[in-house]
């Protein structure tokens, strides 16, 4: 689905990524991760076609971005930016959502019952004005206008920043929902935490290289990895690593409840 | 990514300069290609704007805004000789069209005009920190120190605007509108809309600034709250005599016959 084959770009005269090669199926749930500056949203700009590789191929469903405009690749890439005050063009929910729509199809019947399955499955009320909206539901709403139009591939650069944490279980929750549909889902975080709720795979990124790219889990047990990439792992697994052997699986706080009370429970029985 | 207005910083002669001869100079040198109609005068301002760039080490800004310029020019060239007929005629068109000599002579006239008097506003922009401008505004111009932040903040977004559009078009574009096609009315009739996210995060960031200012203390500001102080040396006395004679010759100019 997304094949990227010993890519290299450079802005101006500085090398921003260095040969990087990986391959995303479909219905993966990937996430990009590294320190400010690694090249994560040059990446993601690179899979949409904003941006064109000075060596190497992206190649999206057999289309190569380096020849195709990104306005052909919007049929089958939805960008989620961090900013959505820079998508949101419209003066209602509706004509927002309706903008994106009637640009890629012609159908009015699809186009309004699409509207209204957006609508409601966000819960806008299709005349407010998105610029009157909160910070978060101006994001759900930019997330909104991408959905309606049903793209094959969701990338979302830092979807969470500026998002209280309601907010962001909400966005990722739709997402979630949508990768659960058979959307191959690319993700830009900062979060550990939700990289690790989310994320079936992790590529890390640092100083413009791939330095790992593996299951999430496995990932976040490789320290020398995450040093070199200036990442802190999620609170729970830096607690478990500290906890030493008989914790190298935990990840999460439910999982560290639940391994605790094992102990307990047996350490009783033993005494027993 | 660097905009035309950006600082560059540096140690050349006219980095040391006292930021009032830059713009003493810059503004002699726009003065001088305005009063002169001699191709060749204007012709050797366009290159004293490239010496001058070179001194201050930015030669290649310099040869990037002359780039600009000329693709600009082209269309000023086209309207001019399209639109001058008085004068000999050397071309007779359909639909009454026709080229004069003075019509193309004109044309090549203000076109060198454009380049020569813009290029040394942008260049001594590119050598002068913002805070030396409004500071050299107030202190020795006695311009209120309000409409000199004013002054140099609106030159202080131009670039920042410029990067919001980009970023708004990439947004666009993502979404499938064609932003990203080669013809110009397609192209100006879709960027349209898209007035309206410039506008609502422009407003946000003025406003920001605004109250950042003011929770700062801006209105306690008086002439003589400026930190540095600038002074007058003989480079400086040299620059503006030198000036002064750009726009002397500039004026003689007009007696040349070539």
């Amino acid at each position: 689905m997304i094949r990227l084959q010993n890519v290299c770009f450079n802005y101006d005269r500085d090398r921003t990524l260095t040969d990087i090669s990986f391959h995303i199926n479909k219905g993966e749930f990937a996430a990009i991760i590294g320190a400010n500056g690694a090249g994560k949203s040059t990446l993601c700009r690179l899979l949409n076609g904003l941006l064109k590789p000075s060596s190497g191929s992206v190649e999206i469903n057999g289309l190569d971005t380096g020849h195709t405009k990104s306005s052909v690749l919007a049929r089958q890439i939805g960008f989620l930016f961090q900013n959505p005050d820079r998508q949101i063009c419209r003066n209602t929910v509706a004509e927002e959502i309706l903008f994106g729509l009637e640009l890629l199809y012609k159908d009015r019947e699809f186009i309004a019952e699409r509207l209204e399955k957006v609508l409601s499955m966000f819960g806008f009320s299709a005349e407010d004005n998105p610029f009157n909206l909160s910070r978060g539901e101006r994001q759900r709403l930019a997330l909104a206008s991408l959905i309606a139009v049903e793209p094959e591939i969701l990338i979302l650069d830092e979807p969470t920043t500026g998002l209280d944490y309601k907010e962001c279980i909400e966005i990722m929750e739709i997402v979630r929902e949508m990768n659960k549909k058979g959307t191959t889902v690319i993700m830009v975080c900062h979060d550990m935490e939700v990289v690790l709720d989310y994320a079936e795979r992790v590529l890390v990124l640092s100083g413009g290289k791939l330095i790992a790219d593996g299951e999430t889990r496995s990932v976040f047990c490789m320290n020398d990895v995450l040093e070199q990439a200036s990442l802190i792992p999620p609170q729970m697994a830096s607690l478990a690593g500290r906890l030493g052997s008989g914790f190298e699986d935990v990840f999460t706080v439910e999982e560290m409840t639940e391994l605790i009370l094992e102990k307990s429970n047996e350490k009783r029985r033993v005494e027993v | 990514m660097r905009s035309f207005f950006d600082y560059i910083p540096g140690n050349s002669f006219l980095h040391r300069l006292n930021p009032l001869s830059r713009i003493f100079l810059s503004f002699m040198i726009s003065i001088a290609c305005f009063s002169s109609k001699s191709h060749l005068f204007l012709l050797l301002m366009i290159l004293l704007n490239l010496v001058l760039a070179a001194l201050a080490g930015i030669l290649n800004r310099g040869m990037e805004l002359l780039k600009n310029l000329s693709k600009f020019s082209v269309f000023i060239f086209v309207l001019q000789v399209l639109f001058v007929r008085r004068g000999e005629v050397l071309l007779e068109m359909p639909f009454n069209i026709i080229i004069t000599e003075d019509g193309i002579s004109t044309a090549i006239i203000i076109v060198l005009r454009l380049i020569g008097a813009t290029m040394p506003l942008a260049l001594m922009l590119s050598i002068t920190q913002m805070n030396d401008l409004s500071n050299i505004l107030v202190v020795k111009l006695k311009i209120p120190y309000k409409y000199a932040f004013a002054f140099t903040t609106a030159l202080r977004f131009i670039p920042i605007f410029a990067s919001e559009m980009s970023a708004i078009i990439e947004a666009q574009v993502s979404r499938g509108v064609q932003l990203d096609t080669k013809n110009i009315f397609k192209k100006t009739r879709l960027i349209l809309p898209l007035c309206l996210p410039l506008l609502i995060t422009s407003m946000k960031k003025i406003e920001g600034s605004a109250i950042s200012a003011e929770i700062r203390g801006f209105y306690l500001r008086t002439g003589e709250s400026c930190y540095r102080k600038y002074f007058i040396n003989w480079n400086d006395v040299g620059v503006l005599l030198f000036a002064v004679i750009l726009f002397i010759s500039a004026v003689f100019s007009n007696n040349i016959k070539l």
